[in-house]
């Protein structure tokens, strides 16, 4: 007799996805159409293969194999599927909480390794900063006056009647304390120790 | 129509607007203090981590519980309305009170985490913060005082040819929250359309992102950049002088990357970049140096300030000159 092996748990995935703490309450994954709104208004997708109506069909198919594709990463984060999906879906947000799979399985990691000076820099001033590599892409880009606006920011910030960014010790205090018990900081040091 | 504050505000400072364009500030409380906006700015205020947030580095556990820290501060200095100078601050801050309202479980882990780190007081109890009545982008405040603002204006910028660039993340994320079009988004020509001047309205792309994509910028430059690319062509086509903005992201992206842009397709674009902040305090007649902070530009907006009746002292190769260079 032909017999044909049914998934046990057909809507893992989706509800990973909804179960999420980014997940939104209203986040209409389920009403999906795929009517392709998402994917001719995107960005990503008008630049690269990144699909998102494609990537919503994987996880309502509990296909897995989708936070492991390196299209995900091509997302902009701009939300504009978000506000043009006529069913209340969203998915943007559904590509976040895919990324987060992806870094918590290992892969991703790889993908936001070279982001880490960002939390450090946040643990020490209360505030991130474009880490160092791509600063200086950026000042290959832009000039060496990006540079020269950068070693004088803070005295241009006396001329304009602003303070000092960087917050006091003891607000730094705090903020190292609260990223400490939130587990970031063990997130930071597990991201760091990826390999590429 | 929301309620919109004028007073008991928090203007909840950006990580972009510190170190890039520290002149979307100064302006800012410019215009409040000639319109009687009350406002308060907070040294001890953290940083919202959006960029962190979106180069899917923090978490959303550790965002939370660092925007519960951020919502005490403005409590406890009776300014509980927060208005961001940024849109991705706005979007975060947004989502952070929603998760804390509706989340029992992460309401009760973000104080388990607030009273480890010796800050009880912290605590957030259930709808301390109203997602739609406690947190604003500044560009809402303006909006609100723009007949009030309409009548501080001396100088003439009605000349130049006018298009807006309203941030996804304020038009987009919270959609339901958005005023002045999500589709079709006007908050800014709304603004300068009651200072007596009109922008170009409708154009194509109007809505399109301006490419810099959070981690898109720095790890797929040439796509992040051919998205802003189209945006400036089809501005361009427009014979558009000057593009507002409300996000120093987006700012930056267009500001900072036009030479390069230019450099890349051989041609110039001739737009100059505003917030809009700079662009009503520079029409209320406040220092190009000294308040919008120009000489932060990547893109001169000295060429702007020639072409106006108004005389300024102007600083041209040398804004910088004062200062150390390297």
């Amino acid at each position: 007799m032909k017999t044909i092996k049914l998934d046990k748990n057909p809507l893992k995935l989706v509800k990973d996805v909804l179960n999420d703490l980014k997940a939104s309450p209203d986040l209409g994954i389920y009403k999906c159409v795929q009517c392709g709104m998402c994917a001719s208004i995107c960005p990503g997708a008008s630049q690269t293969e990144y699909d998102p109506r494609d990537m919503i069909r994987r996880v309502l198919e509990n296909d897995e194999t989708i936070i492991d594709d390196e299209t995900i990463w091509d997302c902009f984060s701009c939300y504009t599927c978000n506000s043009i999906c006529p069913s209340g879906n969203n998915a943007s947000e559904v590509n976040q909480i895919l990324r987060q799979m992806s870094i918590e399985k290992g892969e991703g990691a790889q993908k936001i390794k070279d982001f880490c000076a960002y939390g450090d820099s946040f643990m020490e001033m209360g505030i991130g900063s474009i880490p160092n590599e791509f600063f200086n892409v950026m000042v290959k880009d832009v000039g060496n006056k990006y540079m020269d606006l950068k070693v004088n920011i803070e005295d241009i910030r006396t001329d304009l009647g602003l303070g000092n960014y960087i917050l006091p010790k003891e607000s730094t205090d705090e903020i190292e304390a609260i990223l400490d018990n939130s587990g970031f900081k063990v997130r930071l040091e597990k991201i760091k120790r990826c390999k590429k | 129509m929301k309620t919109i504050p004028d007073k008991d505000i928090l203007l909840f400072k950006s990580c972009l607007v510190n170190v890039e364009y520290p002149g979307v500030e100064s302006s800012a409380c410019y215009i409040f203090d000639k319109v009687g906006v009350e406002y308060y700015v907070d040294k001890r205020q953290s940083c919202c981590t959006g960029l962190g947030h979106y180069y899917d580095l923090f978490d959303q556990l550790s965002t939370t519980a660092l925007a519960a820290r951020n919502f005490h501060i403005a409590a406890k200095t009776n300014h509980k309305n927060i208005v961001t100078l940024c849109a991705t601050c706005y979007a975060i801050l947004k989502k952070t009170v929603k998760i804390l309202n509706y989340n029992e479980d992460a309401r009760n882990k973000v104080n388990t985490i607030l009273d480890e780190s010796g800050l009880p007081e912290m605590e957030y109890t259930q709808d301390d913060m109203d997602p739609s009545k406690n947190i604003f982008h500044i560009a809402e405040i303006l909006f609100n005082k723009r007949d009030e603002i309409s009548k501080y204006i001396t100088v003439d910028l009605s000349e130049f040819k006018i298009a807006t660039h309203h941030a996804c993340h304020y038009c987009k994320v919270h959609y339901n929250d958005t005023i002045e079009g999500v589709r079709e988004p006007n908050l800014m020509d709304g603004i300068v359309n009651a200072m007596g001047i009109d922008t170009i309205g409708w154009y194509d792309h109007k809505r399109v992102t301006c490419g810099a994509g959070f981690r898109q910028r720095f790890t797929n430059k040439e796509i992040s950049l051919a998205v802003t690319s189209e945006k400036l062509e089809v501005l361009e086509d427009k014979n558009v002088e000057i593009l507002l903005h409300m996000c120093p992201n987006c700012q930056m992206q267009f500001d900072r990357y036009q030479p390069y842009i230019e450099k890349k397709l051989g041609k110039k674009f001739n737009i100059f970049h505003l917030n809009i902040t700079q662009y009503i305090a520079l029409a209320m007649g406040a220092d190009p140096y000294s308040v919008l902070g120009i000489q932060t530009h990547t893109v001169p907006i000295e060429p702007l300030l020639k072409r106006l009746k108004q005389k300024y002292d102007l600083k041209e190769d040398n804004r910088l000159k004062t200062l150390k260079s390297v």
